[in-house]
């Protein structure tokens, strides 16, 4: 790879990767216009953290049944009144029970519903770790053993440059090279990329 | 009509068990024909169960009211059109819909196969054919969908008005299709297991046809979420619903896996895994019907709700054992060719990808399952939704998001320090000059901005590596364009990946936007008043009835206005001084900025016989946002009472879905047969053959 046209090149993707970005943030600039928070913002909000009563599994936010439009009122009311959220919610679990609220709150027993799902990522988050380790370790100790496909990797890796040159020189040099299907084309470019730089090191 | 399809039924069934007993036996005394006799069994309940669907379909058509069915689901007044929903628009219909997706796609999968997996085929056929059996004997004694009336009604009740909707002549099918299509590369992976065929012959057909049942699955939700959006007047998309959560599931275990068959296809490595992913998105699919037919949580989707519940609980811890039992009794041979290398590497971070969507997936699980946990542990009723899911698994979603970016620049085997560098600074650098720039301009909700930093780096990400591979093309004399074309050409799989993703990311800008930014407020308007919410000013001009016997209906039609907000300062100041983010005005005298950009017509329908509103919301759309009138109700006093909203960048939600087809699609679309081997390649497989 000449150096100059290198160069070039990732000026180039940083004038398009510019232009691109520019143009994203204009559009979210344009959209996210700024808005206070109202007490109708906050009602909103609120009724969607609030069952309705009468319809399967809709919040009253997404109901049009009598008693949805009544409970958004009573919402308004309660924050026209200087009601907290918090105290807005209690207010509906004492006549409807803990049902009313779209999520269980993080006190006594419903702490539970949101202590697994911790529990859940931080175990997955474990097990794949410990399994990539896991998967290494055995690998390890059959590379002592000796003959394993790593082996041959690391010998393939050793003969890499060789093996580049070989492509090129059976005129499946670049265009061709990027069609192996042994590996992706981007891992033959980096290959190859990796390889320029370390043939340049060693002259 | 009747008798045709119960006749038909009868015979799938008869064909379905031979085709399960005969490859079995025919497999175990070493009888060829039979096997193939089962496999021709198999092709022919193809033809049963479109018999059956013809007939229901044909009664449908030709308004046969003494079957159950036709006129629980269409009426004289239905447009013929609908005809198509009807027919799965109640439990039974579906379930015959269902058998005739999995008997259809089973016979093209088995006829496809290739010739390398002779083995383990009668295996194959057997768990296809029980599963259809399944089917057939459920639509025969428990579900028919062509019971008869005693007395032969002159109307039918007609069909459930909320599906009457362009969108509904393909989202249920998509949906319920993708699910059953689940079984296919289950179905292929276990009978390789069972007939000892521990190679990676089955992976091929199992990747296909997981791809397809996943895409279309994918593209049902998305259909089902744009249905909701437009017709439903819920003011959303995606409500975390039981019935939508048990298509998700699936469907995220499903991704784990198309992703994670790569590295067996490429790797030899995960085969166990792999495994273990199918048989958890079977699980959670019949789990999916389990609870669809009559399950026991509460849904907005109860229509299909019946008692067939216990028979589907039976047959979904049938499957769980099964699947199960026969991975523990080979997990021992399923080893893998290498072993891991690196933390870091692609290898790795898709194994991280993995568990992740895992988690995902038991959290809705979690979710899904604990009212009745609450339930039952201590007799107190609780409700789980959309802001517990939201909690839950929002930083799981980003963390899959931040993944999307990492895994696919980052090497097989091990990643070096320089090739790290070489391929994360400018995603880094691109994603923070985005965070730094939405702050500069004020943009509030710091989630909101640390997400769009970094969709940034994932769109960096895909575009450096579409970039360096377009131009070491262009380089070697081809233009652009077609240097892009063949640099996709060249490894379908992977660059349809990167298309997927970027329909991934769009989906991810429509959800933050919406999530984050949506404003919105409700008002009353008598004809000729306006509401004003932030640049919009929406004037209702006119209205209309468009009742028909079986409904009230009306239309309202109304102007739409873009405003300088200077022109309305004390009316928006004392709207504030109300806590109200919109006002209306009684007088529609024009502002001097004011502008007319659109007219939108909501409608808002009143079904009498179901008891149930349905309505259209007027919508005006953009790249930017979305203004979303909701029609709530045509009040007595000749006024309309209306839910409006701004929903940021909604429109990128519906433009994910062409995106999301075409990655599919691209990476679906099969390699050319001969494939060149280059010296590298023939030399590993030589320093391989040695040992």
């Amino acid at each position: 790879m000449h150096g100059e046209s290198k160069v070039m090149a990732s000026r180039l993707s940083f004038v398009i990767i510019g232009a691109l970005l520019f143009t994203l943030l204009l559009a979210l600039s344009g959209c996210i216009r700024e808005s206070d928070i109202t007490a109708e913002q906050r009602a909103h909000q609120l009724s969607g953290e609030l069952m309705c009563p009468v319809c399967d599994g809709q919040t009253i936010d997404g109901s049009n049944a009598q008693i949805a439009v009544d409970m958004r009122l009573k919402v308004r009311d309660l924050l026209d009144e200087g009601l907290t959220n918090a105290e807005v919610r209690d207010y509906f679990v004492i006549r409807y029970g803990q049902e009313i609220l779209a999520a269980p709150e993080r006190s006594g027993f419903n702490l539970l519903a949101w202590i697994v799902p911790v529990l859940i990522v931080l175990g997955a988050i474990g097990i794949a770790l410990l399994s990539i380790k896991n998967m290494r370790k055995s690998g390890l100790e059959a590379q002592s053993i000796g003959g394993t496909s790593v082996a041959i990797e690391r010998k393939q890796d050793d003969l890499s440059d060789y093996l580049v040159q070989v492509d090129r020189d059976l005129g499946m040099s670049s265009d061709s090279n990027l069609s192996l299907n042994a590996d992706s084309n981007s891992d033959v470019l980096k290959d190859s990329k990796e390889t320029g730089i370390s043939e340049k090191a060693n002259s | 009509m009747a008798d045709l399809g119960v006749m038909a039924l009868m015979l799938g069934l008869v064909l379905s068990a031979y085709s399960a007993i005969g490859a079995v036996v025919g497999e175990r005394i070493g009888m060829a024909e039979l096997v193939v006799s089962a496999r021709r069994a198999l092709y022919m309940t193809t033809v049963a169960a479109a018999v059956a669907s013809a007939a229901l379909i044909n009664a449908f058509v030709q308004n046969d009211f003494s079957i159950a069915y036709v006129a629980d689901h269409s009426n004289t007044l239905m447009d013929r059109a609908f005809v198509w929903v009807a027919f799965y628009a109640g439990n039974e219909g579906s379930l015959l819909y269902i058998l005739l997706a999995l008997s259809v796609i089973s016979a093209i999968s088995v006829w496809f196969a290739p010739k390398r997996l002779a083995r383990s085929m009668p295996w194959t056929i057997a768990i296809l054919a029980i599963i259809q059996l399944f089917y057939f004997g459920v639509l025969t004694f428990a579900a028919s969908p062509f019971e008869l009336l005693d007395t032969i009604p002159l109307e039918g009740r007609g069909i459930n008005p909320l599906l009457t909707h362009p969108g509904m002549f393909s989202h249920p099918p998509l949906l319920m299709g993708g699910l059953i299509a689940i079984t296919i590369p289950f179905a292929f992976a276990s009978g390789a297991l069972i007939a000892g065929n521990y190679g990676d012959d089955w992976i091929d057909v199992a990747r296909v046809s997981a791809l397809i049942g996943w895409g279309v699955l994918g593209t049902g939700m998305l259909l089902g979420a744009w249905w909701a959006y437009t017709i439903l007047g819920w003011g959303g998309y995606w409500a975390w619903d039981p019935i939508e959560n048990v298509a998700l599931m699936p469907w995220l275990v499903m991704t784990a896996f198309i992703h994670s068959i790569m590295v067996q296809k490429r790797r030899g490595m995960f085969r166990m895994w792999n495994v273990a992913l199918l048989n958890i998105a079977f699980v959670l699919a019949q789990l999916g019907m389990f609870i669809n037919r009559g399950g026991p949580v509460v849904s907005v989707h109860s229509f299909a709700a019946s008692t067939l519940g216990v028979i589907f609980l039976v047959f979904m811890l049938a499957s769980l054992v099964f699947a199960f039992a026969l991975f523990l009794w080979r997990m021992p041979q399923l080893k893998s060719d290498r072993a891991m290398e690196s933390f870091v590497s692609r290898e790795a971070s898709f194994l991280i990808n993995n568990f992740l969507f895992l988690s995902v997936m038991a959290v809705t699980l979690w979710g899904v399952l604990y009212p009745l946990f609450s339930d039952l542990a201590r007799d107190v009723s609780v409700s789980v939704s959309a802001p517990y899911f939201d909690r839950a698994n929002g930083p799981v979603l980003l963390g899959i998001v931040i993944m999307m970016g990492i895994g696919p620049l980052l090497p097989w085997r091990k990643a070096s320090a320089r090739s790290m560098k070489q391929w994360f600074v400018w995603p880094t650098l691109v994603g923070l000059v985005a965070i730094g720039v939405l702050v500069a301009l004020g943009v509030q909700r710091p989630v909101a901005i640390f997400s769009f930093g970094v969709l940034a780096f994932v769109a960096t990400s895909i575009a450096e590596e579409w970039w360096r591979g377009t131009a070491a093309r262009h380089r070697s004399g081809d233009n652009w364009a077609l240097a892009w074309w063949r640099l996709v050409n060249g490894n379908r799989p992977r660059h349809g990946g990167y298309i997927a993703h970027l329909s991934i990311l769009m989906l991810a800008l429509g959800i933050i936007g919406t999530n984050f930014y949506q404003q919105r407020t409700d008002g009353a308007l008598a004809l000729g008043e306006s509401l004003v919410l932030d640049n919009y000013r929406i004037e209702y001009v006119d209205n209309g009835d468009s009742s028909r016997p079986d409904r009230i209906a009306q239309w309202a039609e109304m102007s739409v206005y873009e405003i300088d907000p200077e022109d309305y300062k004390q009316e928006i100041s004392f709207a504030r001084a109300q806590g109200s983010s919109g006002f209306t005005l009684k007088d529609s005298t024009l502002r001097p900025n004011d502008e007319l950009i659109d007219t939108i017509e909501p409608w808002h329908g009143f079904y009498i016989d179901f008891n149930m509103a349905s309505v259209r919301s007027g919508i005006r759309s953009t790249v930017v946002e979305d203004l979303y009138v909701i029609p709530r109700d045509f009040l007595a006093d000749g006024r309309v009472s209306l839910a409006v909203s701004i929903n940021p960048l909604a429109w990128w939600l519906w433009a994910s879905g062409p995106f999301f087809i075409l990655g599919t699609m691209v990476a679906l679309w099969p390699q050319a047969a001969v494939e060149r081997r280059p010296a590298r390649k023939r030399l590993q497989d030589e320093s391989e053959g040695e040992i």
